[in-house]
């Protein structure tokens, strides 16, 4: 939307207040004696997407009935990656039942095959519980953490190699 | 001679929620929220056939083309008549908290936040609260973070707040007028004492307290055959563990 601030209501007397100076408690103009909050808006410097399928362009199509076009407008900058990219150009026809990004928002777009792992994506393939369950055990300490970050972060050159790491031949690609 | 007709706490708490759906309104059931979205499915095979029932994630429940922001944008504009939400504490006055346990700054617990239950809780006509643990660590005398208030002045605008809290061994009824919680009625298997010894604060009990009627074996029955499979995509899981079986 692009406006300076929005007016929401509720949240009022909520600690949430107290620890965000984004949120301002002010009189409502149009109904003097009425406390309102403005929100500013956030702005992020990146949003990231991961796609069912991208063009070259930029156009593309995220699963669901999410709000992404939503962030991906607020955000300065929009990375796409993609399960797919494909050969001719993305319409908005494409997208039956998903979200059409339109190339017009999205600057850079990558490849990347099983991109959301370890979480699912939509009917294409499951959660990676076991890796899940490695992820949450290594995040409750720093040393372990560490660890994992070298493992599977730091320590790969590339997604493909990532892939392999986490044992690309045991996940089962459905559809 | 009553027959005993065994179910989970789960279920006793979706058919007590169900009961509580009008015909004709609009439901909103937030994610991760199985027990309401059980009842509300019941409510509407059994009595309440004309409800406009939104289930976040669940996609036979979604009329919205984009996402979670339409039911928010709904409660803002006063169309959400009932909602349902949780949290990790509960006090006297009709707090609820979804942030921290202890010091913000230095938290025991962390949990992932409000989203937008901090709006809704005063948008939605009425809300619904529940929560599968019925104890002195869950019910306090003062939340240690105000998630969304019970009782707000008059300068602050809200469409509704806190009906009801369901919980395995109780319903509460809020009252709007003390701005706090009343026992209105005892889940079978407990007590008015039994309550009384599990919540850390205060809690009055209406002159009317009674024991909440048990399961009907309709109520079960749908629960058991149409909710459970309207239910197993969404949370199988839930279903599996929860509800049993005809």
């Amino acid at each position: 939307m692009g406006v300076p601030f929005i007016a929401v209501r509720g949240l009022l007397h909520s600690d949430i207040l107290k620890h965000r100076p984004d949120l301002l408690v002010n009189e409502n103009p149009f109904n003097p004696g009425e406390q309102v909050v403005m929100a500013q808006p956030i702005r992020p410097d990146v949003a990231v997407f991961h796609a069912v399928q991208a063009d070259r362009w930029g156009n593309a199509i995220t699963p669901g009935h999410r709000d992404d076009l939503m962030m991906a407008r607020a955000a300065r900058r929009v990375i796409v990656t993609a399960e797919e990219i494909v050969a001719g150009e993305l319409t908005r026809r494409d997208a039956v039942d998903d979200t059409f990004l339109p190339a017009i928002d999205v600057e850079v777009v990558a490849h990347a095959p099983l991109g959301a792992h370890p979480c699912g994506f939509g009917s294409l393939y499951e959660h990676d519980d076991t890796h899940c369950r490695e992820y949450l055990a290594a995040a409750k300490g720093e040393a372990s953490f560490q660890t994992y970050l070298e493992r599977y972060i730091h320590g790969v050159r590339s997604h493909r190699e990532y892939l392999e790491r986490v044992g690309e031949a045991t996940r089962q690609v459905r559809g | 001679m009553a027959q005993t007709v065994d179910y989970r706490p789960e279920e006793l708490m979706a058919v007590v929620i169900s009961r509580e759906v009008r015909d004709c309104e609009t439901v909103g059931v937030g994610a991760v929220s199985p027990i309401p979205a059980a009842g509300c499915i019941l409510a509407e095979q059994l009595h309440a056939p004309h409800i406009t029932l939104i289930i976040l994630d669940g996609e036979e429940y979604y009329p919205f083309p984009a996402g979670g922001s339409e039911l928010h944008f709904m409660a803002q504009r006063g169309e959400l008549d009932l909602f349902f939400l949780s949290g990790i504490q509960f006090d006297r006055r009709g707090n609820f908290n979804l942030h921290v346990i202890g010091d913000y700054n230095a938290p025991s617990v962390r949990m992932a936040g409000a989203y937008g239950s901090a709006m809704l809780y005063y948008m939605a006509h009425r809300v619904i609260l529940f929560r599968t643990e019925h104890t002195r660590r869950i019910f306090v005398e003062q939340v240690d973070f105000v998630t969304g208030a019970g009782v707000t002045p008059e300068n602050v605008y809200r469409e509704g707040g806190p009906a009801l809290m369901v919980t395995p061994k109780a319903v509460l009824a809020w009252d709007k007028t003390a701005g706090e919680w009343l026992l209105d009625s005892v889940q079978p298997g407990s007590s008015v004492e039994d309550v009384r010894q599990n919540t850390g604060f205060d809690l009055r009990v209406s002159p009317s307290v009674h024991t909440t009627p048990p399961p009907t074996a309709r109520e079960l029955h749908v629960l058991r055959t149409v909710v459970k499979e309207k239910l197993t995509r969404s949370y199988p899981d839930f279903v599996r563990e929860k509800i049993l079986s005809i």
